[in-house]
């Protein structure tokens, strides 16, 4: 019924770690949302692809997966349904499917209910720990109080211990937290070539630059740099910015993609009314990537030309 | 014969034509005005109003008019007839008009008018005139009432103000915010496009097999 793509099912095989982690994090209750998610990604896509004469692509399974991952932990199941469905139908489908598409559609269907259910969304959170049992029962509960994520938590002020934050044993979305994972995998992905290194570092790198420089100089409402670890920067810096079909494809590009987003990320984060801003700063990456590509095209072409006209130059 | 063109123009305008689905025009005010539906009830009646009589008007003096400035005039007619609109908005229904805000006076920058007056009155009988600034009217009112429908319902949950969804139902904070609109109304030409094009194709079909 898929279509057989190995660089997806790669990605599928690095979050696996991710998804037991969680449920260790959160209790059952996660394997619901997953389920969900990735049942009603599935489903939209081959609805859309029966009517097309297409075939489901497996890369379908990796944005439900994903999309899951950044809900948080207490959401209900058709807010998450929802975002699954919206993401692939608004995000991909609309393009043309697979390989068509200008946005992520896990990020575009996370914003979705994000913006459309704020409060709800933001009373979602609840502490990890022990199968869930941390919050009180297996299935969690909500609590927005101790469910402070470290971003919120950072923003009044206060302090995050570094190893909760390495560790990912802290508040926030289901599979964003752990830093220790996600640099396994980032490794797992680059090493396997499914991922490309420049967009993980530039992403990271471009974001640290900006968050150190913004706390050195004091400006107010810069965060300290141990929010880098918080918050689902570098989620999205190794899985969602490295995204092959929304990402640009050639050297340049992916340099100043990376680099929009990463700055995007500590300007929102910052400056804004969002504790968070990494799904709009993807999604503003998303809209600027053809045009670097093909601003870097344009420069290789003209480079091209000048050695040329240089080696006619010196043939004469 | 003359039936059988009002009844075109009425087809024409409501389907094949449609100002939003297919010429694309008056978009801002789809985005501005449909998050609720008796502002964008009022709305379309104002439009369809100014268009109607915008059109006959400028049907019925367009001898007098001499080309160089005919855009001048057709824009003073119309505007005429969207201050009309405003002062009776004013006077009966304050409230409206408070929220409408600026979009009302901006009727005159919508598109419909100005491509109705260039498009048909300028080379049509006033009365013809008239019908075609009113059925374009209403194929606007037709595709924003629709877009205001599922607006409002998920966005407040309710339909003209009367509480439709039950008690413990989430509202949508996106549906009232402009973007929602967007993916609407392209989901509405989408729609549209693939309705028409599929007649298309019914219809050439069994040519194209008695030519085989």
């Amino acid at each position: 019924m898929f279509q057989k793509q190995i660089m997806m099912r790669r990605v599928l095989y690095a979050l696996i770690p991710i998804a037991a982690l969680s449920v260790w994090l959160y209790g059952p209750r996660v394997l619901f949302i997953l389920a969900t998610s990735l049942v009603a990604a599935t489903l939209t896509e081959f609805l859309f692809e029966r009517a097309k004469g297409g075939k489901t692509s497996e890369a379908v399974l990796v944005s439900g997966t994903l999309l899951a991952l950044s809900m948080p932990p207490a959401a209900p199941l058709w807010v998450v349904a929802l975002a699954s469905a919206f993401g692939v139908f608004m995000a991909k489908e609309v393009y043309g499917g697979f390989g068509r598409n200008i946005f992520n559609p896990a990020i575009a269907g996370r914003l979705f209910v994000y913006i459309s259910f704020a409060a709800l969304m933001g009373q979602s959170f609840y502490q990890p720990g022990s199968f869930g049992q941390a919050a009180g029962s297996l299935f969690g509960q909500p609590d927005a109080i101790s469910g402070a994520t470290p971003l919120a938590i950072m923003r009044d002020g206060g302090s995050v211990p570094i190893l909760d934050l390495l560790l990912g044993t802290r508040s926030g979305a289901i599979g964003e937290s752990s830093i220790v994972l996600l640099a396994a995998i980032a490794l797992y992905l680059v090493a396997t070539k499914t991922a490309q290194w420049r967009l993980i570092v530039s992403t990271l790198g471009s974001g640290a630059a900006l968050c150190i420089i913004l706390w050195m100089a004091g400006v107010p409402g810069a965060l300290p740099p141990q929010s880098l670890l918080a918050g689902s920067f570098v989620f999205v810096a190794v899985l969602m910015s490295t995204d092959p079909v929304s990402a640009p494809k050639k050297k340049g590009a992916q340099w100043a993609y990376g680099s929009l987003i990463g700055a995007s990320v500590i300007v929102i984060r910052s400056f804004s009314l969002f504790s968070e801003g990494t799904s709009f700063a993807v999604l503003l990456g998303n809209s600027f990537a053809s045009m670097f590509d093909r601003m870097a095209s344009q420069s290789a072409q003209k480079r091209k030309a000048k050695t040329e006209a240089a080696a006619k130059e010196a043939g004469k | 014969m003359k039936n059988s063109k009002t009844l075109a123009i009425l087809k024409d305008n409501l389907w094949t034509n449609n100002p939003i689905f297919i010429q694309i025009l008056g978009i801002c005010s789809t985005l501005a005005v449909t998050n609720n539906l008796r502002n964008t009830v009022v709305m379309t009646l104002g439009v369809s109003f100014a268009t109607a009589l915008g059109s006959m008007t400028l049907s019925a003096m367009k001898d007098l008019i001499p080309r160089k400035v005919r855009m001048i005039i057709q824009v003073l007619v119309l505007s005429f007839f969207v201050i009309l609109i405003d002062i009776l908005l004013r006077a009966y229904l304050p409230e409206v008009s408070k929220q409408l805000g600026p979009y009302v006076g901006l009727i005159i920058t919508n598109c419909i008018l100005m491509g109705r007056a260039e498009a048909f009155a300028q080379a049509n009988k006033p009365l013809l005139s008239f019908w075609d600034g009113l059925t374009s009217g209403l194929g606007y009112m037709a595709v924003l009432l629709a877009i205001a429908v599922v607006r409002e319902l998920l966005g407040f949950g309710t339909l003209f103000g009367l509480r439709i969804m039950p008690e413990g139902f989430v509202t949508w904070t996106i549906m009232i915010m402009a973007p929602s609109a967007f993916f609407l109304a392209a989901m509405v030409m989408w729609w549209a496009k693939n309705k028409q094009a599929a007649r298309a194709a019914k219809a050439k079909a069994p040519t194209q097999g008695g030519k085989a």
